[in-house]
This record gives structure tokens, sequence and C-alpha cells, in this order.
């Protein structure tokens, strides 16, 4: 069994992605892919090979999500940002 | 012509990117995000009225483009902490490692550090708003 996860690298654990959602993206999402990084970590050290792999997805998926989502409610504050500023722009115009 | 098509497209996808990064570090730079209402504010602060783990990131982003340290610390320390382990982790991960390497990628990065990282975030939500 350990013959088989010495000398390679384990598949991507996404643990630099998660930890980067978690502070800018500021979403829990963020924490799901460091738990998922500790899963790809462990079950590959442990010769759960195919395991690893297969949280190595899940992790993918949930800090691609939490990336996304992040992006996601950004652009929408800003499109509010704007829209409320040219309202105001507006209402500035008909007032005066 | 389909192949020529997509080289095309990865460098313009590049040129793309670095164009946005450097806009983004002129914008943080110059802009403080305290200042204004500009930059997204944390849903999860706006809720509940507890600071997350990212809190204040943006603000510290700024502070640091301006090589405020002490100042950025104070706003995420987590952040400016993380800064060394991340690009370490973003090098290890790019480049193919030899024996000695990968034996401190499993120091650092492996099972038991991922769970000291994972205990390190929540204790630091969690101490950030009980201090």
């Amino acid at each position: 069994m350990e013959n088989q996860s010495t000398g390679q690298k384990p598949p991507k654990s996404w643990l630099v992605e998660s930890i980067l959602v978690t502070l800018f993206c500021c979403l829990p999402l963020g924490i799901v892919g460091i738990v998922n990084a500790t899963k790809v970590e462990s079950r590959f050290y442990a010769g759960d090979v195919s395991g690893a792999t297969q949280a190595s997805a899940d992790a993918a998926k949930w800090t691609k999500i939490g990336f996304f989502a992040g992006i996601a409610v950004a652009v929408c504050y800003l499109i509010f940002i704007f829209l409320l500023g040219g309202a105001a722009i507006l209402g500035g115009l008909q007032s005066s | 012509m389909v192949q020529q098509f997509w080289v095309a497209f990865n460098r313009l996808k590049y040129i793309f990117i670095i164009v946005l990064a450097v806009g983004l570090i002129l914008l943080y730079k110059n802009v403080d995000p305290a200042a204004g209402t500009l930059f997204p504010q944390c849903p999860f602060r706006q809720l509940t009225g507890y600071q997350c783990p990212g809190c204040g990131s943006q603000r510290a982003v700024h502070q640091l483009l301006n090589f405020h340290v002490k100042e950025a610390f104070s706003l995420n320390a987590l952040l400016v902490l993380s800064i060394p382990y991340l690009v370490l982790g973003f090098v290890l991960e790019k480049i193919s490692l030899a024996k000695k390497l990968l034996i401190v990628r499993k120091t650092l990065y492996g099972p038991a550090a991922t769970i000291v990282v994972l205990i390190v975030v929540l204790a630091f939500w969690i101490g950030r708003n009980i201090s």
C-alpha cells in the first residue's frame, strides 16, 4: 500500500485556492474547500489513491463554486452601486 | 485552423488576465476600500454583524500595496501571514518535485498540515470576534 503513494505527488488538493476563496470571497465555501483538501492529503498518504482523486474533484468543484459565487456577489454589488449612483444623478438633475 | 484559433485565444486569455490583474493592483493601491462604497462589503458581516476570516482583506491589500505592513496586519492578520505559505504552496504545485521536495511538501501541505490550516482559520474566525 505504502509504495503506491511514496515518491509521487498527491492529486491537486486545491488548498491554496481554498484559502484564497476563504480570504477574498468571504464565503463558507472556502472552508469546505479546505476540508476537502485535508481529505485529499489524508487519503493519498493512507494509500487510497482513487479516494484521493475523488476528493480532489470535490475540492475543485467547491472551490470553483465559491470563487464564482464571490465574483457574482461582487458584480451584483457593483451593478447595484452604479444603478444607485445613476438614479441619484438623474434625481439631482431633475431637482435642480 | 482550429488549432491556430485556440493558440490565439489562449494568448489573448493571458493578456486579458494580466491587464485585469494590473488594473486591480492599481485600483487597490490608489483607492482605500475603507473610504468609499465602491468595494463590495462582506455579506456575512452585514447579515450577522460578526467578522468572517476574510473581513478586512480588501483594506489589508490596499495597505500592503502601499507597504504599510503593520496596518495590513491589524486589518487581517491571517491574510498577511498566509502570503508566504500561499506563494510556496503555489510554486510546489506547479513544479515537478524530487524526493526531498516531496518530503517538504508533505510536511508543509500534507495531511497534518492541512488540518492545522483548517484549525488556524477556524480559530482566527472565532478569535477575532471574541477579542
